[in-house]
């Protein structure tokens, strides 16, 4: 069939023009020159031999059975019913007791393949077209409960993720279905339990149909995402359902005390030949919760008793970090790695309108100053393009080379004299405060005259997305789905998405020309994408100067001396535990 | 006796709904509407206004006040996204913590009567022993040493003092737990051990303003003439102390730790914070921080309660000693 | 707010009985003010010698802020970043300190923390002094009013005063200071410092003046069935002069020890204001935000703990001290 044929040959290509395009590994740089990692080149490829999507996964080296791996967290897990999960803990946790459609097989070192899960294959684009896509379940899934799986368990997933009351996940699959983002009114999930949403069939039991009214060829990504976790019909407890989901994967959740600690156990009809991607090496996995970072990351560092089986989610917070950079022993347990969250200053684009002095505000800025005051190459690591890097067919460039401490110079020559009167809005909390001092004090160099305003943190982000807001600059993060520029670029820079309210185009540019390159790539294969979105890139911060990249997070994770096979995934930047095992 | 009580608790009550209503009046200055949080990436206004109405929150003020005030007494029914019908006592359902807040209430209250109980236990008994000695012993360098302990631990900083107590004891020289919750019931040594650390820094802090507190009435007591008078009649000197001074000056001291510890249970939100533990002042801070009115309504009812039950008792034990306030 | 009450009552029982000291006996010596004989007993107390000269000394570094900074060549909000590692830390023993930085630098953004510190301490004090006075001076009203007029009023003013305690200080606190200035200022305007403290001193001010009211009232009321009152009544004296002559003469004692007591009680509730991040925001120096930020880096920069930490200790032990001290000397019985 054409569609497999492509595929399998533009995977070919797309290997080999990606190793080749992304061969300049993006290096981290400070001041003093030396570099703390490499950021590894990341390939990705939607799996074109069938063999990949095939169980079971390869065994991890010297992974043993056994034990229990601690994962200490601050705050709980916001949801564990599969369409409710977002955030980045609830992501990581859920392919422990959930599979997807699709999934993505991750090496840990920048190699990614997405492949099928519960399907057969990442997904066929029947016609060609991207509007109608089919996946073929595998045999043999059974629940926890060993009721079997089948394509009507995924479609009573997805269709229950229409239900309003369901909130905080994702709403690709709802929004692609229905034609609207307003899916709830377009198909009442309450009124129709026994029947799919519009576009959705289940020709037989092993076989599932997506049909589109638009083409989506972001489709196998999307279908990644725990929205497409089967759930059994007579176990849906609506809302309730989220304290104790049915397992599908290899452990099923045991005990929830929210706030407290969540166990999950082995579940004993996960069939490791059916998954090419989870293991079940340990025979426990207890989140905790409540300590704070630092107490997180010093009990991990202590390594006493059942803490040398334990991950710190948060991360080790900037005030430690040289403390674990000082000893050899404690960085070999230390997981570092660049994730795709990547940090900008956005600018206003309704209410700085000279580009001059946007362009300005790029030569004046200093990155490296700016790291430093977040706790050095640890937790931050500069970067001057849109898209993170790791991002499929991700290229570097400096539209405006400044340096690492910027060009001060430059910036004034730009402006020509004039000194630009900016109000940034800043979170009131502590990391807010100290981003927003480090920036006033560098732009003030250059001759602007910065007003920082406070606002309450948890409304910061509503604040900034509304149309009319009232600041010129503020800092924005943005962590794409998965990691294509399809997930980045026209979400951030596309001017028809503009509304009232939460808008992911904080800028506000809205340029035609730009608009009509994001319409033509979107219209082409995948395949051909890739290597396209980089160009749009560096044409963006040429020709807008909307925002100016200051740098992408980056996960410093600490674990005890027994746990092994942990590792950052590439999707999503935070610690993965797919491979994860205790060391006996 | 019996028209001061019931005085007393009408005005009780009387606090405990104003507290209600400033409580809520406080949502319409909160800087977060729980509702626009639910979705941290592709937020769509107008589904948004749908969860908004579900959860009743585009209803007039005053009758989102008064469904919850008869929610606690008599039950409500809430819609299906909260659970559907809710049992008196109702304290509504918190769409952040995606459950009932009398869960939330049922399972952080015990954590913030463990720490402040056996905490309170241990600072009264050493504030007031130290305030014993140190009076007994005027002026000598024990009354001196005890004072000056008193008044360091009155300088300290809470968090400061837990922050450096869990450095030492726990990841430097790995003696005490991690602090945790236990309950009680289920392993008492190690309900304990997961405490102790917390007990020991509000020790630290509070027995001091005891240790002031009980040396100056025992001093006041001890220069009272039925003192002088039972020593002039030869009455051995423990006896002085123990049975007629002791008595006589804890009156005072317990009615005020009885005010305080009213007040602690209201909310150790610092020390919940520093030793990472699920209290109730945590969880009041976590619900203001996300706009979660239900559980913030709700931990402040229960706060207050203590409090104004503490001051009801206060107020109860004074008339009993006093005839002259039950007059008034 | 334990430990603003805490040493309200506890003046509040250890004072009660105790009342004036006009007339102390008839002796040929020329006789001595209340006020004389407390200021004589402090003079001879050597720990409040030593405390009050502290304090005072604290007085004037935190007036003198500005002109330190003068002489110090390094402003609050300077950056010496070059001065840092690639870890944002202080490069040099004691986190930074040299002859140029007294006390070291800021992990992160490397400004001076001798000239921040002294910067905090004056907001620090300045809230403190504030609050207290404010407090004090409300309480009193509030107190007298509801101690002497009695009945309906002592009942709406003792009800409002139980409503004050049993609200949640912090609670209410976290809710409302973050957007309080968000319905003063515009949403481009910057929020001076001067605002952010008003609004703390506000906000200690409508909860803190309930605990000097319960205590004044309780000394009040023990007061006004003294034979002086009745007769002052008796002859003709109107309220006012009852209430300013009579009254308020025999409360400045445990007035004047319960606002020195509560003084150390506010500068550690603004510093746990600053923890929970509802303080003074940056970039004006705040010694409880900095201590906050600094207990993180306990293990990999102890100097930058230390010296914030040390001097709130300080301040807050030499009030401590003497209040004590004060109290010692206003109490004629104390000394025997």
């Amino acid at each position: 069939m054409r569609p497999r044929t492509t595929l399998a040959a533009v995977g070919a290509l797309l290997l080999i023009t990606s190793s080749s395009g992304c061969s300049q590994d993006s290096q981290s740089s400070s001041a003093t020159g030396t570099n703390v990692m490499t950021i590894p080149t990341q390939t990705g490829v939607i799996a074109a031999n069938p063999g990949d999507s095939q169980g079971p996964a390869a065994e991890v080296p010297d992974a043993t059975n056994g034990g229990t791996i601690t994962i200490i967290r601050e705050s709980k897990i916001s949801h564990l019913d599969p369409p409710r999960v977002y955030s980045f803990a609830a992501l990581m946790n859920a392919p422990l007791y959930s599979r997807f459609l699709t999934t993505w097989k991750d090496d840990g070192k920048g190699d990614l393949t997405l492949v099928g899960d519960l399907a057969t294959t990442p997904g066929t684009n029947v016609n060609g077209d991207c509007r109608v896509w089919e996946y073929t379940i595998k045999d043999g899934l059974e629940f926890e409960d060993g009721q079997p799986i089948t394509s009507k368990e995924i479609a009573y997933g997805i269709a229950r993720s229409f239900d309003p009351d369901l909130t905080s996940g994702p709403t690709y699959l709802q929004e692609w279905l229905s034609g609207t983002p307003q899916y709830d009114t377009a198909w009442d999930f309450k009124a129709n339990k026994t029947s799919l949403p519009p576009g959705l069939t289940t020709p037989d039991a092993k076989t599932l149909r997506f049909q589109f009214a638009d083409p989506h060829c972001d489709l196998p990504f999307a279908a990644s995402l725990p929205t497409s976790a089967p759930v059994p019909a007579d176990k849906d407890t609506g809302v309730d359902y989220d304290t104790k989901p049915v397992s599908s994967g290899p452990y099923k959740i045991t005990e929830n005390t929210p706030g407290v600690q969540l166990v999950l156990e082995r579940n004993a009809n996960w069939d490791p030949a059916t998954d090419p991607v989870r293991h079940q090496y340990p025979d426990k996995f207890v989140w905790t919760f409540g300590p704070d970072p630092d107490a997180a990351a010093s009990r991990v560092i202590a390594d006493n008793g059942p803490d040398q089986s334990a991950v710190a989610w948060n991360g080790v917070p900037a005030s430690l970090v040289a403390k674990v950079a000082a000893d050899p022993a404690l960085q070999e347990r230390t997981l570092l790695s660049p994730t795709p969250s990547a940090n900008r200053l956005t600018i206003n684009t309704q209410r700085v309108t000279d580009l001059s002095v946007r362009q300005a505000l790029n030569y004046a800025i200093d990155r490296d100053g700016l790291v430093k005051a977040l706790g050095g190459e640890t937790v931050a690591s500069p970067t001057t393009t849109l898209m993170p890097p790791g991002t499929l067919g991700y290229r570097q460039y400096d539209a405006y080379p400044a340096g690492p401490n910027g060009n001060i110079d430059k910036a004034k020559q730009l402006l020509a004299g004039r000194t630009p009167e900016l109000v940034l809005g800043a979170a009131d909390d502590s990391s807010g405060q100290e981003v927003a001092t480090q920036l006033k004090a560098n732009l003030e160099k250059a001759g602007f005259t910065i007003t920082v305003k406070s606002i309450p943190a948890d409304s910061k982000l509503d604040e900034t997305k509304k149309k009319d807001n009232p600041w010129d600059l503020y800092v924005d993060s943005w962590a794409a789905d998965w990691p294509s520029g399809a997930a980045i670029l026209p979400v951030l820079f596309d001017g028809r998405t503009i509304r009232a309210d939460g808008n992911s185009n904080s800028s506000f540019v809205n340029s035609d020309a730009v608009n009509a390159e994001f319409d033509r790539i979107l219209a082409l294969d995948p395949d051909q994408q890739t290597s396209e979105w980089a160009a749009v890139d560096e044409q963006i911060m040429t020709e807008l100067a909307p925002a100016v990249p200051l740098y992408v997070d980056v996960a410093d994770n600490i674990h005890g001396s027994k746990a092994g096979g942990l590792f950052i995934s590439g999707i999503f930047g935070s610690p993965a535990f797919v491979n994860a095992y205790v060391k006996q | 006796m019996g028209r001061f009580l019931l005085k007393r608790s009408f005005s009780a009550l009387l606090t405990l709904l104003a507290v209600s209503v400033l409580t809520f009046l406080m949502f319409f200055v909160l800087p977060r509407d729980p509702v626009t949080g639910m979705c941290p990436k592709n937020c769509n206004p107008e589904r948004l206004e749908r969860v908004r109405q579900e959860l009743g929150l585009s209803d007039p003020k005053v009758e989102q006040y008064l469904g919850y005030i008869k929610g606690i007494f008599v039950g409500r029914d809430l819609s299906s996204a909260q659970g559907g019908y809710c049992d008196a006592p109702c304290l509504g359902y918190s769409y952040v913590n995606n459950e009932p807040v009398s869960a939330t209430i049922t399972r952080v209250l015990p954590v913030t009567i463990s720490i402040v109980v056996p905490a309170a236990i241990l600072w009264l008994s050493l504030g007031i022993g130290l305030g014993m000695v140190s009076a007994v012993h005027r002026g000598t360098w024990l009354d001196r040493a005890a004072i000056g302990f008193a008044l360091t631990g009155a300088s300290l900083q809470l968090y400061f003092v837990g922050g450096v107590l869990l450095l030492a004891f726990t990841y430097h020289w790995g003696i005490a737990p991690v602090p945790h919750y236990t309950p009680f019931l289920d392993n008492p040594v190690d309900w304990a051990g997961g405490l102790v650390l917390a007990w020991v820094a509000l020790a630290l802090l509070f027995s001091a303003i005891y240790a002031r507190l009980s040396r100056a009435q025992m001093l006041e007591t001890l220069s009272e003439d039925f003192i002088r008078t039972a020593r002039a009649k030869g009455v051995p000197r423990s006896q002085v102390y123990g049975r007629h001074a002791l008595r006589a000056a804890i009156t005072p001291l317990v009615t005020i730790a009885g005010l305080d510890i009213g007040a602690a249970l209201g909310g150790t939100v610092i020390t919940e914070i520093t030793f990472g533990l699920q209290g109730l002042g945590r969880t009041a801070v976590d619900a203001v921080r996300s706009g979660d009115l239900p559980t913030i309504m709700a931990t402040v009812l229960v706060a207050a309660f203590f409090i104004v039950t503490a001051n009801l008792v206060v107020d109860l034990l004074y008339a009993a000693i006093d005839p002259r306030v039950r007059l008034k | 707010m334990n430990a603003t009450r805490g040493p309200e009552r506890q003046l509040e029982e250890a004072t009660l009985s105790s009342g004036p000291s006009e007339n102390r006996g008839g002796t040929t010596v020329a006789g001595r003010s209340p006020a004389q004989l407390t200021w004589l007993r402090l003079r001879r107390d050597r720990t409040a010698v030593i405390s009050g000269v502290t304090l005072v000394v604290l007085l004037v570094i935190a007036l003198a802020a500005p002109l330190i900074e003068w002489m110090y060549g390094i402003g609050p909000q300077d950056q010496f970043q070059h001065a840092l590692d690639r870890y944002g830390m202080p490069v040099g023993p004691g986190g930074g300190v040299s002859g140029e930085h007294w006390f070291g630098l800021e992990p992160g953004l490397g400004r001076d923390i001798f000239i921040r510190m002294t910067a905090g301490m004056r907001t620090s004090l300045l809230i403190a002094f504030a609050a207290a006075t404010i407090t004090s001076a409300l309480g009193v009203v509030a107190g007298t009013l509801a101690g002497y007029v009695g009945g309906w009023v002592d009942s709406s003013i003792g009800w409002f005063i139980d409503v004050a305690l049993a609200l949640p200080f912090l609670i209410f606190a976290l809710a409302v200071v973050p957007t309080v200035s968000l319905r003063f200022y515009g949403p481009r305007e910057a929020v001076p410092a001067g605002f952010q403290v008003a609004v703390i001193i506000g906000i200690f001010a409508v909860f803190g003046w309930a605990g000097t009211a319960r205590l004044v009232r309780g000394q009040v009321v023990s007061l006004r069935e003294r034979e002086f009152v009745d007769a002052a009544r008796v002859s003709g004296a109107g309220l006012g002069h009852i209430l300013f002559r009579e009254l308020l003469p025999n409360l400045w004692a445990p007035i004047l020890v319960s606002f020195s007591l509560a003084l150390p009680a506010y500068i550690t509730a603004e510093a746990a204001l600053s923890f929970l991040g509802i303080g003074v925001l940056e970039p004006v120096p705040d010694l409880g935000r900095m201590i906050e930020r600094s207990l993180g880096y306990l293990q990999t920069d102890p100097a930058y703990v230390f010296f914030p930490g040390i001097t709130i200790f300080v301040v807050v032990f030499a009030f401590n001290l003497f209040g004590d001290a004060l109290r010692d000397a206003l109490d004629p019985r104390s000394t025997r």
